[in-house]
């Protein structure tokens, strides 16, 4: 096995003590920092697949995230341009009311180790801050809001329609949490859904995609 | 026509019940003990006996452990001795009064006298140290967690000891919640490895003392640990989710445990509810499930519904099958 693939099999492991210095060696060995990083977003993207398909647990999934943190610190210095950040900006947070966080960390870390920059507005996050933040930050290709309770999917609404509404463009919508579905989430008028963690990821590129082809 | 208690062990045993029991009505729970449990009310926060802030949103239906930097209460948990200190169960006979003589008052060949416990085990990890933290700290941290989960399960086990001591319960409902609705937060081998011994003893240990009926709150997905369930010594499952596959769990695991749930709170107890809504999820239910093993309930973890009316409602649905059905 390459050295390279081994960074890849030991982000997928979540072996957060071995990642640093394997990337270390792989940079030393020539290999270029976005080709690395590259690597390091496939194994995640397997991770998120498994953690879909049932395979593993939020643990594997949590301690893959935090090795993939730990290899990409080292990257950094070496990536051109801003960060490991590839597909743009990501706001994300739990709507007005609702202090779940569990799901919508999860989904975070999943967003953020497939190359988005990701910024959490935490928890019981009024309409107002989400468009703020839209406006505050650069390059915000993707909004994801989360509700966990059925009192809480009227705040969902609002806040997909506030966004909606804005005068702000060049970003999608994608929502989630227990009592959220696909049909819930169409009538809101949000652009995408998902159930996990792991498919939030991939729907969040899939969204980012069709940003660039229209 | 059965009692309500006789009704339940014939249907849990799988006997000749002679109707549906119907959600919570078997167990009187009692609630006033003098072991403190600090809960917020709706619009408050609050620091609990454990020093876990919790906070009550207005409007909404429950109360949530704050985790930012500034309230949790373990940060690393190689220093857990350091941080977690468990409240005392030690109250006088005076204090006990009122849970005591609600335990005299009821009649026992009808209902279960039962003792209350939350949160478990799991729940008291992630209150502590924030979720994430305590499912890395499985993997990364497994001496320290087991150290932990022995303090926390000595502290349950002097509980039970004070709540036999008092109440001489026929039954224990206990929360712990395993899971979400599609998966359980921790693989069934790393539950195996963590929780089944300590539960094991737990449950061992009420049995030992006179305890009947084991009822275990889990509102999640975890069909996958019901073996584990059965070898804990839990009777019955409250809480089992639609998602689990109720009738197939009935029909592999019947005469060993029993599922009380199935009639998902999610999707009949809402702000804009209907009687009709909550009678075709009922009716599923109880035509899916089948009389034997299963008792329909909302899957909340309470004889109530977070909108007036529901569980009522609920109740006079389950009524109306078992007219239907026996």
């Amino acid at each position: 096995m390459s050295k390279i693939q081994e960074v890849k099999v030991n982000v997928e492991e979540g072996k957060t003590k071995i990642v640093p210095s394997l990337v270390q060696e792989v940079l030393d060995e020539g290999e270029k920092a976005e080709d690395i990083l590259e690597v390091m977003i496939k194994a995640m993207n397997v991770v998120g697949d498994r953690f879909s398909a049932g395979e593993i647990f939020v643990p594997e999934m949590l301690l893959a995230a935090k090795a993939m943190a730990s290899g990409v610190e080292i990257l950094k210095p070496h990536l051109t341009g801003e960060g490991s950040s590839s597909l743009g900006t990501c706001i994300i947070g739990t709507v007005l009311g609702d202090l779940h966080d569990i799901g919508k960390n999860l989904v975070a870390m999943m967003i953020e180790s497939v190359g988005f920059n990701v910024i959490d507005l935490g928890v019981d996050v009024p309409k107002e801050k989400f468009i703020d933040a839209v406006k505050e930050n650069d390059d915000v290709k993707l909004v994801a809001c989360s509700a966990l309770l059925t009192t809480t999917m009227p705040a969902l609404k609002e806040t997909v329609k506030a966004l909606k509404e804005s005068d702000l463009t060049g970003f999608k919508v994608i929502v989630g949490g227990a009592p959220i579905t696909n049909e819930f989430a169409m009538e809101i008028g949000a652009d995408g859904y998902s159930s996990d963690a792991g498919s939030a990821a991939t729907k969040a590129k899939e969204l980012v995609k069709e940003l660039a082809i229209a | 026509m059965l009692t309500i208690r006789e009704n339940l062990l014939e249907t849990i045993k799988g006997g000749n019940p002679d109707r549906f029991v119907k959600q919570y009505e078997f167990l009187e729970i009692i609630d006033k003990v003098p072991i403190k449990r600090i809960k917020p009310k709706p619009g408050e926060e609050i620091k609990n006996e454990w020093g876990i802030t919790f906070k009550w949103p207005k409007g909404q239906l429950g109360d949530f452990p704050v985790h930012d930097e500034e309230h949790i209460v373990l940060k690393d948990v190689r220093e857990w001795k350091k941080y977690v200190k468990a409240p005392s169960v030690i109250f006088s006979e005076e204090e006990w009064q009122v849970a005591v003589k609600h335990a005299e008052s009821v009649n026992r060949k009808e209902k279960f006298v039962t003792g209350f416990v939350a949160p478990g085990l799991f729940e008291m990890t992630h209150h502590l140290m924030r979720m994430e933290n305590a499912l890395m700290n499985y993997y990364e941290e497994p001496e320290k967690m087991h150290e932990l989960l022995d303090y926390l399960m000595e502290y349950e086990l002097k509980y039970a000891e004070q709540l036999i001591k008092y109440l001489k319960p026929d039954a224990i409902f206990h929360h712990d919640d395993w899971g979400s609705q599609t998966s359980t937060f921790i693989s069934p081998k790393m539950f195996e490895e963590f929780f089944v011994p300590r539960y094991k003893k737990i449950y061992k240990y009420y049995k030992d003392n006179g305890v009947e009926l084991i009822v275990h709150h889990c509102d999640s997905y975890a069909a996958t640990l019901v073996p584990y369930m059965i070898e804990m010594g839990i009777d019955i499952w409250q809480g089992t989710m639609s998602t689990n596959n109720t009738p197939e769990l009935i029909d592999k695991y019947g005469g060993q445990i029993s599922f009380m749930g199935d009639i998902d709170s999610g999707v009949v107890d809402f702000p804009d509810w209907t009687p009709e809504n909550t009678a075709k999820y009922v009716e599923e239910s109880c035509r899916r499930c089948g009389k034997l093993y299963y008792i329909p309930c909302l899957t909340q973890g309470g004889d109530y519904s977070s909108f007036e009316g529901v569980y009522e409602n609920a109740s006079e649905e389950i009524d109306k099958m078992s007219k239907v059905m026996f």
